[in-house]
Order: structure tokens, then C-alpha cells, then sequence
């Protein structure tokens, strides 16, 4: 059963950047290398897992973001999102994949923290400690980036104009956490 | 501290990578009838020389994927990047 434990819950408001933690929400790595899994997950979720390196694809309810050329991680954008519902989604999934030996299903809702970054300062914020090159990720909504922020692994996704979500493993988030509280203060 | 680019995501800054060490090293065919000496070259012996070499890398902080690089280790110049199982596109230099 999940927990959802964080050590974060809390919002935190700068000039031009606000920082939130956004949970619970069920996060699902997927990983194949066989043909059949993008139109089983098609049909399972309504979105076909990206092909094309550094981007995403999403509809209401779910986000599929490319994390290298077999592996994808699912997130829902819908934090009411019962644990039944998120259960099923998971079986389902554990289901037509894993039990029929398509690939590899697991649930990592308690492995990653979803931090969403929103405001004018964001890329300035993660220009402090990250050696990534944000001139196209930033002008192309959906894109992907997985790079170190601070020497942390993070994964970035861009959601809208300036206004993206960060996931960063649970043991490193809080460390991660009071850096992005540190810098913001002197953006 | 120098751009990779890497086969899978594009170019990338080198913090991101971890290097593997020296790329195209055969797996002896009857390990069992080597010698400890014989083994141990396979094993731990590889070449550090001043010039073209070619190397395993690692993108292990973005997709984690292995693929082979062709670097003047002199001035950190990258001649080519293939895959995992590619022929190098150049032999040598």
C-alpha cells in the first residue's frame, strides 16, 4: 500500500517563482522494447508513449514522458484521483503487460516527489546549479529533460510557458528542496 | 569539462556522463583455459594513451544508456559517437 510520506508539504512564494510540492499523485514507470506494448498502453490510457527523445504526450487525465528508448514514466494530473481508481490502473496495467511478458510495470509514486516550479524565474533558478542547456526545452511545451540540479538526478517537464514539474527521488528531495529555497532567495 | 553528444537525448554537458573505459574489448572465447596472467590482462589491463582512443560512456544522469566514443584524450575532442553493437565509423586516426 502507498503512503505518500514527504518530508516537504509546504508552499513556498518568491518574486516570480512559487514552489509547491504536488501530491498524492500516482506516478507508474513502464519499461519494453517490444512491439505491441505502445498500442496496448494506447488503448489502456489513450495516449501513445512518445517515440521522439526529450518529449511527452498527455490528455486530461495522464502525462507519458520519454525517459530513454525503452522506458517511460506515467504521472496522473489529478490529485483526487482515488486510491481504488489508481489500483486498478496499476493492475490493469501489471496486467496486460507484465503478466504477459510485454515489459516491466512498476509503481513509483513513493520513489519520486513531483515539485512544480512555476513563474517568471524558474530557469534562472535552475541555471544556478544545473549544466543543462534550456534554450529549446524552454520554448517547447511538453519537452522532457532528465539532468542534475545541485548534483541531484532530476527528470523536467515542461508544462507550460515557464511552469514546469520537477521529480527528484524521495531520500534526495528534501535536500533538493532547501536548495531551490536557498537560491530562490537571491534570483 | 566538454559536450557529448549522446546517441539517444542529443548533446549534453560531460558532468552528466560517467566514462566506462576502453570500448571494443572481446571476452576471451575458453576463459577456463587461460592463465591468471592471461585473465587478468583481459580483466584489468587497458590502454591510457595520449591521442585517439576509443571508450565505453555512460549517459547514467539522463537515459542510462551505454554507447561508444571516439576521443582525442589530448584535447578532449570527440571524433564520433555510435551505439552499443555499431561498427566504429572511423577505425582509426
Amino acid at each position: 500500500m502507498l503512503s505518500f510520506n514527504s518530508p516537504i508539504n509546504e508552499e513556498k512564494k518568491y518574486n516570480d517563482l512559487n514552489i509547491i510540492e504536488v501530491e498524492p499523485i500516482i506516478k507508474i514507470n513502464l519499461r519494453s522494447n517490444k512491439r505491441e506494448f505502445s498500442t496496448k498502453i494506447g488503448k489502456i490510457l489513450s495516449i501513445l508513449p512518445p517515440n521522439e527523445a526529450n518529449t511527452s504526450s498527455g490528455n486530461e487525465k495522464f502525462n507519458l514522458l520519454w525517459l530513454s528508448p525503452d522506458e517511460w514514466l506515467i504521472y496522473s494530473n489529478d490529485k483526487e484521483m482515488s486510491l481504488d481508481d489508481q489500483t486498478n490502473l496499476e493492475d490493469k496495467l501489471f496486467n496486460e503487460i507484465s503478466k504477459l511478458n510485454q515489459g516491466a510495470v512498476t509503481n513509483v509514486s513513493d520513489h519520486w516527489v513531483m515539485i512544480n516550479l512555476n513563474g517568471n524565474k524558474v530557469y534562472d533558478l535552475l541555471s544556478k546549479s544545473c549544466p543543462y542547456n534550456f534554450n529549446d526545452f524552454k520554448n517547447k511545451k511538453g519537452s522532457v529533460a532528465q539532468t542534475i540540479v545541485n548534483h541531484i538526478n532530476v527528470i523536467l517537464h515542461h508544462k507550460q510557458e515557464n511552469n514546469l514539474n520537477l521529480f527528484v527521488r524521495r531520500s534526495f528531495s528534501e535536500d533538493l528542496w532547501l536548495w531551490i529555497n536557498d537560491s530562490a532567495r537571491f534570483i | 569539462m566538454f559536450i557529448i553528444n549522446c546517441p539517444y537525448c542529443g548533446e549534453r554537458d560531460q558532468t552528466e556522463f560517467s566514462c566506462g573505459g576502453e570500448a571494443h574489448i572481446e571476452r576471451p572465447k575458453q576463459p577456463t583455459e587461460l592463465s591468471d596472467d592471461q585473465w587478468a590482462e583481459y580483466l584489468f589491463m587497458r590502454k591510457n594513451i595520449k591521442g585517439i582512443q576509443f571508450e565505453r560512456w555512460n549517459h547514467i544522469h539522463g537515459c542510462r544508456k551505454w554507447f561508444n566514443v571516439i576521443r582525442d584524450t589530448s584535447n578532449d575532442k570527440i571524433h564520433a559517437v555510435y551505439k552499443m553493437g555499431e561498427k566504429p565509423p572511423i577505425k582509426s586516426l
